[in-house]
């Protein structure tokens, strides 16, 4: 079974990195048959990744989000999902470019991070810490998607102001539309993250874990959280649009990262799963 | 009988000369009619364009049909037979093809990727078609044209970024802004090609348009043009905060807008994004403006550069074309070369069946009186004898499947046949797909929508009315013929003589 996992793994990183090249090859041919066979590489490779994570699941009897491998797989998967989604609902050709290279480094991460499953801790077995996990996942993804947008507008906003206009410019989507597509997806996963962050603090409560509110991890969070709540607020009441958010997103996006890459290894005391 | 095309084109003929002998569709049609059986002329399609007059003949004698058209087209005209001679160019058999290729696929325009010439061949085939000058040959070959343009346009970007100025500013405003719709226009001073500007903007859907101006006068008679509102310059306050799209062509020797007032502006407008073109010299607006957030400041230099790169890349998707262009001329003569025989061998022999059975019926009870055998017997020689009749023909014609000009015969054949059968009116509908081969792409994104050319014969009008604005900007547009054209030279001379 783990045999059978590392291949799925590994094939449907495969297929994200063609997915991702043919859909750089469309941006820049605009051919609409590239746009095609990348979206299908990049539907196939979820669909391999989502046996991966059920042989990972069956093979350690949980929900595959204890420890690095885990999580960064199962983060990926959600992300991969929700800019499937917004591809058919908005249909802003080549997503996929902002969304894949983020995938595609989180999923080397991921590798080098890869340990045979650990046992959960009992503290840890409960539906709430269940939910907590999923509501945080899907948030993360949305905020993935906004951060990859942000970072495309900041791009092409530069290459705009400085009026070097080259073809591969003309074949990106318009700052409005990038713009929205940040803004929708920070209020599509406002809620989530709050959720998100009331679940844990609802099951670090009834845990009785002490100082709870100190943990880097719950620290970082309710940054994020306070940076989108602000690029909303901000946006309504003062213009603050365009650039300013755009930063903004990539701002919450740095903080959520941070939680994954240095506060739960590194620095959170109670924040583990596994061990 | 052969294929020769014979004309003037942008490239070879003066727009007085072109101006004398353009035609609209229907007259085209009725010309190319009275042409036919002229001089053994079969089939024949004229293509009249404010930049070129063309006429495709299918003759016996090539130079004859040749002469025959110019003389006819000089009179028709109202000019010297010789001059016209002189201009014009023509070319045949293979040669012509591709000349009809290419001019299909907009390699032969004056803007190389122009998305008008597609449907500007069509109605010129289509006209002819419904005059009953076109036949076998000619049908296929249009209509293979035709697919030919369709195939360049959306397999090459040759079309998709535009290369004048007006139209590449609408195109950044639209990479800026998005959508246009419901978009407000502010037109500060007035020019050709503001003017320009605000029809390529309404044409993407823009909703709102005001002109402001020293003079109101001026400004409502734009205004009227363009079916906005004129104000006065002192209103310009409120008018900025309104505008998402700002035009400024004045003649004013300093700026009208000025850093300082444009970031009051944007915080009124709560920063939403403005799009501004300073096509003024000396410049309207300061260009430091550009450096305020959500201000996109483009001046005439800016969009020249933009202009240049983008005809660069027509350049090298032009090259592309050609190559698609050989391909389809193999694709055509292979075809001429009679993978038409076979199908047509194939009606011949029913054809001549059908003859055969239909006597059988008439004979019908005669044949009553006969036995079974004798009955049988008669079948096989009414057989027999079809298939020794047809037998030397049938082996002749795939013998000449492998020559060039197989496809005389299999058109003599058809005609003397009569195998085609469909009524020339019937073979004229072309389906509605076609639009397409106007040159918008089927995709969804609003990206690649068809560039707002103004039809490419806005006449001259737009040459005498510029003519002496003091904003060099403007004059720019001023080319005879096609604003696009603005700033490419047409080559010098005929590069083609009638051969």
């Amino acid at each position: 079974m783990e045999h059978a996992q590392v291949v799925t793994f590994w094939l449907s990183f495969l297929l994200y990195a063609a997915g991702f090249v043919y859909l750089l090859y469309f941006l820049i041919t605009k051919r609409e048959t590239q746009n095609r066979i990348g979206l299908g590489c990049v539907i196939t490779g979820w669909l391999l990744q989502t046996t991966t994570l059920a042989l990972r699941w069956a093979q350690a009897g949980h929900v595959p989000v204890v420890g690095a491998y885990e999580s960064i797989t199962t983060l990926t998967w959600a992300v991969v999902a929700v800019y499937l989604v917004l591809e058919w609902r908005t249909r802003i050709k080549a997503l996929g470019l902002y969304v894949m290279p983020a995938v595609l480094v989180l999923l080397a991460v991921a590798w080098t991070a890869y340990s045979p499953p650990a046992v959960l801790r009992p503290a840890l077995k409960s539906d709430i810490v269940v939910i907590h996990v999923i509501v945080i996942f899907t948030a993360v993804a949305a905020y993935v998607v906004a951060g990859g947008a942000a970072l495309i507008y900041l791009i092409e906003e530069r290459e705009l102001k400085r009026r070097k206009i080259g073809p591969v410019l003309g074949r990106l989507p318009s700052l409005r539309t990038l713009d929205q597509l940040v803004n929708h997806a920070v209020m599509f996963g406002l809620p989530f993250l709050s959720m998100g962050i009331v679940a844990g603090i609802i099951r670090a409560e009834t845990f009785g874990v002490g100082h709870w509110w100190t943990d880097a991890v719950v620290l970082l969070a309710v940054l994020a959280w306070a940076i989108y709540a602000g690029l909303l607020y901000l946006r309504h009441a003062s213009g603050w649009r365009g650039r300013r958010s755009a930063w903004l997103a990539l701002a919450g996006l740095v903080c959520l990262l941070a939680i994954r890459l240095v506060a739960v290894p590194y620095l959170s005391n109670f924040h583990v799963w596994g061990r | 009988m052969h294929l020769v095309v014979v004309g003037i084109s942008h490239k070879t003929a003066a727009l007085e000369l072109r101006e004398r002998l353009a035609l609209s569709s229907e007259e085209a049609a009725r010309f190319g009619r009275a042409l036919l059986d002229d001089q053994g002329v079969a089939e024949t399609v004229v293509l009249s364009t404010c930049n070129r007059t063309e006429i495709y003949l299918f003759a016996d004698d090539t130079l004859a049909a040749e002469r025959l058209a110019v003389g006819r087209l000089a009179e028709r005209g109202g000019v010297d037979a010789a001059a016209l001679r002189a201009a014009a160019y023509s070319h045949s058999g293979d040669a012509a093809i591709a000349h009809l290729f290419r001019v299909a696929s907009s390699l032969d325009s004056m803007v190389v990727g122009e998305a008008q010439i597609l449907a500007q061949l069509k109605d010129a085939y289509q006209a002819a078609c419904g005059e009953g000058c076109t036949s076998t040959v000619f049908n296929k070959l249009f209509r293979h044209a035709l697919e030919v343009g369709k195939r360049v346009r959306t397999e090459t970007a040759i079309g998709e970024r535009p290369v004048s100025i007006s139209s590449v500013a609408v195109d950044l405003a639209r990479q800026v802004l998005g959508k246009l719709d419901r978009r407000s226009v502010l037109v500060l001073g007035a020019g050709e090609m503001s003017e320009l500007t605000v029809r390529h903007l309404q044409a993407q859907g823009v909703g709102r348009v005001v002109v402001a101006n020293r003079t109101l006068e001026t400004a409502e008679e734009l205004a009227r043009r363009c079916e906005g509102q004129a104000v006065c310059l002192d209103e310009l306050g409120e008018q900025l905060e309104q505008a998402d799209i700002v035009i400024s062509s004045t003649s004013s020797p300093g700026f009208i807008l000025d850093r300082p007032r444009m970031e009051t502006v944007m915080r009124r407008r709560r920063h939403e994004p403005v799009f501004l073109i300073d096509i003024a010299v000396p410049r309207d607006i300061d260009p430091e403006v550009i450096h305020i957030d959500e201000c996109y400041l483009y001046d005439i230099d800016d969009l020249q550069g933009v202009v240049d790169v983008n005809r660069g890349e027509r350049e090298r998707e032009a090259a592309h074309a050609e190559r698609i262009v050989d391909q389809e001329l193999a694709r055509m003569n292979e075809w001429l070369a009679g993978l038409e025989v076979v199908p047509t061998i194939a009606l011949l022999r029913s054809s001549v069946d059908g003859i055969r059975e239909a006597e059988l019926q008439r004979l019908g009870a005669r044949l009553d009186g006969l036995t079974p055998e004798q009955r049988a017997q008669v079948e096989q020689l009414t057989s027999s004898i079809v298939n020794k009749i047809l037998h030397l023909p049938t082996v002749r014609m795939k013998e000449l499947a492998a020559e060039k000009d197989a496809y005389v015969y299999v058109d003599a054949l058809r005609r003397l046949f009569d195998l085609d059968g469909a009524t020339p009116a019937a073979a004229c509908d072309l389906e509605g797909d076609w639009r397409e081969a106007a040159g918008e792409r089927a995709v969804a994104e609003r990206r690649l929508a068809p560039e707002p050319e103004p039809p490419a014969c806005a006449p001259a009008e737009a040459a005498a009315s510029a003519g002496t604005r003091g904003v060099s900007g403007e004059s720019d547009e001023v080319v005879a013929g096609a604003p696009d054209d603005a700033l490419r030279q047409p080559a010098a001379g005929p590069d083609r003589r009638a051969s």
